[in-house]
C-alpha cells in the first residue's frame, strides 16, 4: 500500500509527528505497520501520513483503554489477576458509545453469548487473516542489571559495626583517595641507542636475506653453471671489460669487479659498467653480511671525478635498441642492489636476460659505464630508499618518479634520476674479497644510513 | 424470570463453559494482524496482568475488529465523495485511488464518539478548514 500522502503532497502535521515521536518509538512503529495492513485489507490504496498517525493514536488508545477497563473491574472483584470476564466486560464498556447491540444479556452467567463477544466471533469468521508482516522480538528487552555485590559476597566485613553485611559494599580506595602519579620509566640513552643499533642490523640482515634468495632464484636461471647461490655466479657479464657472456666466474675471481665496482678505479674497470644486476648481489651480499656487524674494514677512496649519475628507467622505448626495465648507469662505483618483491622469480630472470642481451650488444656505446650499478627496483618506495642512500653518500638528487607496480608487464614511465654528487669525500671501505656497498661510508652516514633502512624496512 | 434463569443455570453454564473453551480456541487459531508482543506491551502499561495468551489474543481481535469498522467507514465516505474526472476520460470508468485522508477518518471517527479535528497548517485546496457542511456544497 503506497503512501498517498506522499504522492499527494499532502504532508501535513510533521511537527506533530515529531513531539509524538519520543513515546515509544518501537511500538508506534510496530503499530504503524499493523495499522497500515490492516486498511490495505479493508480495501484503501494509500493514505495520509498524518491519517495513519491518527488511526495508530487511537488503536494504542484502545488497548490502553482496554486494559485499564479490564484492570478496574478484576480489581472490583477483589482480584488482581484479569480474566475472560473481565475482558468482556471491559468491551462492553468500550462499545457504548456505539449502542448497544446486547446490552441486555450483559450480566447473564454467559459470556459467549454477550454482544461483544458475539460481534467479535463474527469478525474472527468473517475477516481474512492478514498476519503482521515481519517477526517482533519480544519488548521492551529488560536488560540484566548488574547489582553491586554485598559485603557478603564481596567477602569483606564492612569498617563500621553500623553496616550490616548484606549491604552494598564500599567502593575500593583507589576511586576515592587520590595518589600521586609520576613516570617511573627511567630512559637510558644508551640503551635505547643499542637497541636502536640492534634493530637497524636486524633490519638489514633481513634485507640481505631477500636479496640473496633472489639472487638465488636469479642466478639458477641466467648460469648453466650449477654454482651455488653463495658464489653467486651471475651470468656471463662479468668483469673487465668483457661483457660477453662468458663462463662465470668461480667465487674468488670475482674479487676483480665482478661487481663492476672496481674498488679499482682502472679505467677498464670502467667501461664495463653495464653489469647485470645478478653480478652485483652476490658479492655485496657476502661483503655486506660480513661486513655489516663489523663495520668499515677497509677503506677506499672514491676516484676524484665523479659522474653524474643517470639512473633510468625506461619502458617501452628502446634504450640501446632494447627495450630495458633497468638500466643504470652510474659513475662512482657501488653497488647496491634493491630489489622488487621477492616473489617475481620470473621476472627476475626475464630481467636479467634482458639486461644481459642489452649488454651484450651495447657494451661499446656505453661511453662511461659506471663503475659501480646500482640497481634498485621500480618500485617507488625503493626508488626513494635508493634515493635516500645516494643522498646519504653526498649526492643531490632530483628525481621524478611516478609509482609503478609492474614494471615487466607494462612500459615504465620514464624516470631520470640525475643525481650529482656533491663532493667526492666519500669513504668507499670495502672487504678483502669484494665491494662492499653499505662499508663505503662514513661512520656517522653508516648510522644515518641505518635509520633510513629501518624506516623503509617493512619486510622482515 | 430470575427462577426461569437460575433454573437452567447449571446446564446453560456448562454448556457455556464449553462454548467459551471453543470460542477461545477459535480465537487462537486466527492469527491477528496486530502482533502479541504490542498488544501485551500496552496492556502491561495499563495494568493488565494475565498470563494467559488467549486473552491478549482476544484484545489484538478486538482491536483490530474496531480498526478495521473505523476504516470501513472511512472507505465508504471516500467512495461517496464524488471523484474528479477528466473530460477526455467521460467514458472511463471512476477510477480514483482510495486514500486515507484525514477527512474521511475524522468523519468515521465521530460516530464512534472520537473528535480528531486535524488543524490545518496550510491549505492546499481552497475549501480546506471550511465547515464540512459548505464543503460538501
Amino acid at each position: 500500500m503506497s503512501d498517498g500522502g506522499e504522492a499527494e503532497g499532502t504532508r501535513d502535521e510533521q511537527n506533530g509527528s515529531n513531539l509524538r515521536s519520543g513515546d515509544g518509538d518501537y511500538s508506534r512503529a510496530i503499530s504503524r505497520v499493523a495499522m497500515a495492513q490492516i486498511c490495505e485489507g479493508v480495501g484503501f490504496e494509500g493514505f495520509n501520513e498524518s491519517a495513519l498517525d491518527s488511526l495508530v493514536d487511537i488503536a494504542i488508545r484502545y488497548v490502553c483503554e482496554l486494559g485499564k477497563t479490564t484492570r478496574f473491574y478484576a480489581n472490583s472483584a477483589g482480584r488482581t489477576g484479569c480474566n475472560i470476564f473481565d475482558v468482556v466486560q471491559g468491551l462492553e464498556d468500550l462499545g457504548k458509545p456505539l449502542g448497544f447491540t446486547g446490552a441486555s444479556e450483559v450480566h447473564t452467567d454467559c459470556v459467549v453469548s454477550s454482544g461483544a463477544i458475539r460481534e467479535i466471533k463474527e469478525y474472527v469468521d468473517m475477516a481474512d487473516e492478514v498476519p503482521f508482516a515481519q517477526p517482533v522480538p519480544q519488548f521492551p528487552v529488560i536488560r540484566e542489571r548488574r547489582m553491586i555485590p554485598s559485603f557478603l559476597q564481596m567477602g569483606e566485613t564492612p569498617a563500621f559495626k553500623h553496616v550490616p553485611q548484606w549491604l552494598p559494599a564500599f567502593p575500593d580506595a583507589h576511586t576515592y583517595v587520590r595518589t600521586p602519579v609520576w613516570n617511573e620509566r627511567l630512559s637510558d640513552p644508551r640503551t635505547d641507542k643499542i637497541e636502536l643499533a640492534r634493530q637497524h642490523r636486524k633490519a638489514e640482515r633481513s634485507l640481505l636475506n631477500l636479496q640473496q634468495r633472489l639472487v638465488c632464484n636469479g642466478s639458477s636461471v641466467a648460469t648453466t653453471s650449477a654454482e651455488p647461490c653463495n658464489g653467486g655466479n651471475g651470468s656471463g657479464v662479468n668483469n673487465n671489460g668483457n661483457l660477453s657472456l662468458e663462463k662465470p666466474l668461480e667465487a674468488e675471481d670475482i674479487g676483480v669487479s665482478r661487481v663492476s665496482i672496481p674498488p679499482k678505479l682502472s679505467s677498464q674497470a670502467q667501461t664495463e659498467k653495464q653489469v647485470s644486476l645478478l653480478e652485483t648481489f652476490a658479492p655485496a651480499i657476502e661483503a655486506m653480511k660480513d661486513g655489516l656487524d663489523s663495520g668499515s674494514d677497509g677503506e677506499k677512496t672514491f676516484p676524484e671525478k665523479r659522474d653524474s649519475v643517470f639512473l633510468e628507467l625506461k619502458g617501452g622505448k628502446k634504450v640501446f635498441g632494447e627495450p630495458l626495465d633497468l638500466k643504470i648507469r652510474k659513475a662512482v662505483g657501488r653497488t647496491s642492489s634493491w630489489f622488487g618483491h621477492e616473489g617475481e622469480k620470473d621476472d627476475k630472470k626475464r630481467r636479467v636476460e634482458f639486461i644481459l642481451r642489452q649488454s651484450l650488444e651495447n657494451q661499446q656505446e656505453l661511453p662511461q659505464l659506471i663503475d659501480n650499478v646500482v640497481c634498485f627496483s621500480p618500485f617507488l618506495e625503493f626508488g626513494g630508499l635508493v634515493l635516500e642512500e645516494l643522498q646519504l653518500e653526498g649526492y643531490e638528487s632530483s628525481a621524478m618518479l611516478q609509482p609503478h607496480q609492474n614494471f615487466l608487464d607494462s612500459p615504465l614511465p620514464q624516470m631520470h634520476w640525475c643525481c650529482r654528487p656533491l663532493e667526492p669525500k666519500m669513504v668507499f671501505c670495502e672487504e678483502e674479497e669484494e665491494t662492499n656497498m653499505s662499508l663505503w661510508r662514513t661512520q656517522d652516514n653508516f648510522l644515518r644510513h641505518q635509520e633510513q633502512v629501518i624506516k623503509h624496512a617493512t619486510w622482515n | 424470570m430470575n427462577g426461569q434463569t437460575s433454573h437452567q443455570q447449571p446446564k446453560d453454564r456448562h454448556d457455556d463453559d464449553a462454548t467459551l473453551t471453543e470460542f477461545l480456541a477459535s480465537l487462537m487459531d486466527y492469527t491477528p494482524t496486530i502482533p502479541d508482543e504490542l498488544v501485551e506491551h500496552y496492556l502491561a502499561k495499563s495494568g493488565f496482568q494475565c498470563p494467559d495468551t488467549r486473552l491478549t489474543r482476544l484484545v489484538a481481535v478486538a482491536t483490530q475488529k474496531f480498526i478495521a469498522d473505523v476504516a470501513t467507514d472511512a472507505l465508504q465516505q471516500c467512495k461517496a465523495r464524488p471523484a474528479v474526472i477528466k473530460d477526455k476520460r467521460d467514458k472511463q470508468q471512476k477510477e480514483k485511488r482510495l486514500i486515507l485522508t484525514m477527512e474521511d477518518l475524522s468523519k468515521a471517527l465521530r460516530e464512534y464518539g472520537v473528535n480528531v479535528k486535524h488543524q490545518e497548517y496550510f491549505a492546499d485546496t481552497p475549501s480546506a478548514g471550511l465547515d464540512p457542511a459548505s464543503r460538501d456544497e
